[in-house]
């Protein structure tokens, strides 16, 4: 049991039911994104423990739990943005359309201590196509310093060239879907900064989507948001989710119940039940989670 | 899925962005650039010592120890300038010490939010006036009022061999041993004053209120509490405004009197070892004079690296 | 009773002393700025910018040691900029925690501190006696240059450690690579602050005279060669204000006062920025 006990986890008022095993209802359809038996350590600190994560194609997935559960570390493994810091590895496998992207984390592991980064591994996965195919947006807008326009044409430049017509048509279509364009059509060219923090929020969404990503990785986008902006966003993903397949990190219980279609309660590093939304809210299985989700912890 | 997908696995995406090559390149171009700053510093330190070799293997220890320096006859001894220069330094300290403390707290503790930022932007606008308008403001218009007002009056009224007579002897044009340090005084002041501001604001406001909720007077707050919290860091401080006045040149060039012999009195002209550098490099014809000069360096260069090391330290110590 | 008086007299005198001490710095500024005013607006004419250095006795200005400090400066920051912003960014986004970082970090204080003189010393080392045979601009410049280097440096590491680390991931996230990330993003969004680095590197140069007296020397005369020995305003003023002549200690003055309002300037607009950045 000892081993387990992280100093990222809260007091937890009963460690005995993160032994349990999962209680997973696995998705119907198509999966797009799977995290199978991942671990995840930064140094000598393990913070994930063998977690499961189905993601099914068009649907919006949210991981719950208490802060320091892990659910953020599990987001930010499969995309790899931990690769651009020294000492944090994950071993396991996520597949994303069936294709390990995990699979070379010895050689860079070793490369990494070396070097601080890498984008390229030997065994020739490419982080950058990889983080084009996974869009990211973070609890806190990243608005870049520059226009609106540019905002959301970064990405796309990053990996194909385009004329300015196609550009435009990009840019307008991906502001549409984040449902910015009303608002920002007629200062396509101010800057992204002056914008309130639901627009960046939106403009994040919007940057994040005109790569057209396969899977859309949000995390916590919006606790630092207004409640007229959180419905906005909250809108904005139910839209979305047409087109992407999008995975959700929130403490907000609320708001996993009324957008997403499965959810995962994860504790001390582990997942403790996986089902569709409606299930786990209405008839948790997992007393941890009953506990959670009724509000008697967390 | 979209249809749109934009296929990342292409080859002709654009190369600039994420080119393995391109980060190689730019982050060993970092990575040379700080290499160089490192390289600069070596070479500062390894041409004073190549340069300054031949001096030293002349006249050995006695380099440090004598007090000769004399183009003529070849014979160099850098007591003077070196004594010169730690005095100067010293007396500057002892003058800028307590001014800077005084306005660091008044900044800090008793004076207004909206006085204290001009003010404070005031005296770092103090640290950056170029040395050479305090030295030529300290030629043309501190030493003659000096001479006048100080330095006569008292070598009227005593006699020069008593020993306050002694000790204030010299020349009365007002170039001499102490109007260097003054102007020293007034140039390290405001340097030491910002960062020691800089230390007094680390003090956590609890701390303050605390010691003030017990019923402490500002000048027990303050003395009691803020200065032993930052005791460390004050002695940092203390260095850093060393480290500045051992190393300054133009201003002390004014005004010393550039004599090269022991100074005897406060009075009396000096020189430090950056003022005969100043002077006399352009000019050195032989080698050896040459050779003393920048060995003349790597003396300062020790002293201010020496000072530098342990103010860092404290420093340092002082964030724990 | 007795105590508590005691106590308050102690705690008026404290706060009076430090009131004090505060007015003399602000008076010491004042006098200064004072004086430079007084001496040196009244010598400030067309002859200034437009005549180079005289004899004495005849008319003459400053257009020889202008045109050679504005060019010395303005190489010697091409170069700190370069080498001082790559080496920042190098510091605050890939090494800077390494051992090798942190030797970099203490060397870059140590030369930011080392006296002026000895840069001087150094570089006439390497230009005057070997590589050139003589003095010249280039080896003014490279003195300047080594002297606001360090500057650069430290406030590009710390202006860039400002940035919040969510920006790198959020262009990361989007496929960039680190250093296009850095390039793109975190060098614009402090681009204020890189500024400032510049703006204040400058201020310290623009005054510094020591390292010029034997690397660049002095010329009489107007010159843009930058290859032979080179006039500056601050090697002028020091030749001047220390002559016996009555013009030419005026001319030492109006360089002065030109000097000291172009430092000050450049602070204060560098400190704006500054501020500037601290909000993001």
């Amino acid at each position: 049991m000892n081993d387990i006990a992280t100093p990222i986890s809260p007091a937890s008022p009963n460690i005995a039911a993160s032994t349990e095993a999962p209680i997973m209802t696995r998705p119907t359809g198509e999966l797009v994104l799977e995290a199978r038996n991942l671990d995840f350590s930064y140094g000598k600190t393990q913070s994930l423990f063998g977690v499961d994560l189905p993601v099914e194609r068009n649907r919006i997935t949210a991981l719950i739990g208490p802060s320091g559960c892990g659910k953020s570390t599990l987001l930010r493994a499969l995309n790899r943005i931990y690769d651009m810091y020294p000492g944090q590895h994950a071993t396991g496998r996520i597949l994303l359309n069936s294709e390990d992207i995990l699979s070379d984390r010895g050689s860079l592991a070793r490369l990494k201590a070396r070097d601080g980064d890498v984008e390229l591994n030997e065994s020739g996965l490419d982080t950058s196509a990889l983080r084009a195919r996974i869009g990211m947006v973070f609890q806190k807008p990243t608005p870049f310093p520059m226009s609106i326009y540019d905002n959301v044409a970064f990405g796309v430049r990053l990996h194909q060239k385009k004329s300015k017509a196609e550009m435009d048509v990009i840019v307008e279509r991906s502001l549409k879907r984040a449902a910015l364009w009303d608002e920002v059509k007629d200062k396509l060219s101010a800057s992204g900064l002056g914008l309130s923090g639901g627009q960046q929020q939106r403009l994040c969404v919007a940057r994040g989507i005109a790569v057209e990503p396969e899977v859309l990785l949000l995390d916590e986008p919006a606790s630092a948001l207004d409640p007229v902006s959180t419905a906005k966003l909250e809108a904005t993903l139910m839209e979305l989710k047409k087109d992407f397949t999008i995975v959700i990190v929130t403490h907000n219980l609320q708001q996993a119940a009324r957008i997403s279609d499965h959810t995962g309660f994860m504790f001390l590093g582990k997942m403790i039940e996986f089902r569709p939304t409606a299930e786990l809210f209405e008839r948790p299985q997992s007393p941890r989670t009953r506990d959670y989700v009724t509000g008697r912890f967390g | 899925m979209s249809t749109a997908a934009i296929d990342t696995r292409t080859e002709d995406r654009p190369a600039r962005a994420q080119s393995p090559l391109g980060e190689t390149i730019f982050r060993t171009l970092c990575f040379s650039a700080a290499t160089l700053l490192m390289a600069a510093l070596a070479g500062v330190v390894v041409s004073l010592i190549i340069g300054g070799w031949p001096a030293f293997q002349k006249f050995g220890f006695g380099f440090i120890t004598s007090t000769a320096w004399n183009p003529v006859t070849e014979d160099y001894g850098a007591a003077g300038p070196i004594v010169g220069t730690i005095v100067t330094s010293i007396l500057a300290l002892i003058i800028a010490l307590p001014l800077a403390l005084g306005v660091s707290v008044f900044l800090v503790e008793f004076c207004p939010k909206r006085i204290a930022r001009p003010i404070a932007i005031a005296v770092e606008l103090l640290a950056g006036i170029p040395s050479i308008v305090y030295g030529m403001w300290g030629l043309f218009v501190l030493a003659p009022w000096f001479a006048t007002h100080i330095q006569l009056p008292i070598m009227m009224d005593f006699d020069s061999h008593s020993l306050i007579g002694r000790i204030f002897s010299g020349v009365p044009n007002g170039a001499n041993i102490f109007t260097a340090s003054l102007i020293l005084a007034i140039m390290i002041l405001p340097y030491m004053a910002a960062v020691f501001r800089e230390l007094l604001l680390t003090v956590p406001s609890q701390v303050r209120e605390a010691a003030y909720g017990l019923g402490s007077t500002a000048f027990e707050v303050v003395a009691k509490v803020m200065l032993p919290y930052v005791s460390k860091g004050t002695v940092g401080v203390i260095m850093l405004g060393l480290g500045r006045a051992l190393g300054e040149t133009m201003a002390v060039t004014f005004i010393i009197g550039n004599s090269h012999g022991f100074p005897h009195s406060l009075f009396d002209s000096g020189s430090t070892i950056a003022s005969t550098i100043a002077n006399e490099f352009a000019e050195a014809t032989s080698d050896m004079h040459t050779s003393a000069l920048i060995a003349l360096g790597l003396v300062l260069f020790v002293l201010t690296f020496a000072v530098l090391a342990v103010a860092r330290a404290l420093l340092a110590g002082n964030k724990n | 009773m007795d105590r508590a008086l005691r106590r308050k007299l102690t705690n008026g005198i404290f706060v009076g002393a430090c009131g004090l001490a505060t007015f003399i710095a602000l008076a010491a500024l004042v006098l200064i700025l004072w004086s430079l005013v007084k001496e040196g607006v009244g010598g400030i004419d067309a002859n200034i910018f437009t005549m180079t250095q005289p004899a004495p006795g005849s008319p003459g200005g400053l257009k020889n040691a202008i045109t050679g400090s504005i060019l010395m400066c303005a190489g010697g920051m091409a170069i700190a900029i370069v080498v001082g912003i790559l080496a920042g960014t190098w510091l605050a986004e890939y090494g800077g925690q390494t051992p090798y970082g942190h030797a970099v970090r203490f060397l870059n204080d140590v030369l930011l501190s080392a006296p002026s003189i000895l840069i001087g010393l150094f570089v006439y080392e390497i230009m005057v006696a070997h590589l050139f045979g003589h003095f010249s601009g280039y080896a003014g410049a490279l003195a300047l240059a080594l002297l606001a280097v360090p500057i650069v440096t430290r406030t590009t590491e710390d202006m860039l450690a400002l940035q919040p680390n969510t920006l790198r991931e959020a262009g990361m996230a989007l496929g960039a690579g680190r250093g296009f990330v850095i390039r793109s993003i975190i060098w614009k969004a402090a681009s204020a602050g890189l500024l400032t680095g510049g703006l204040l590197g400058f201020a310290r140069i623009s005054g510094e005279t020591a390292p010029l007296l034997f690397t660049s020397l002095g010329n009489q005369f107007f010159s843009l060669n930058m290859a032979q020995p080179m006039a500056s305003l601050p090697t002028t003023i020091f030749q001047f204000a220390l002559s016996a002549y009555d013009d030419w200690r005026r001319l030492a003055w109006v360089g002065a006062l030109l000097i000291a309002v172009a430092v000050l300037a450049v602070n204060t607009i560098g400190r704006l920025l500054a501020r500037e950045t601290h909000r993001p």
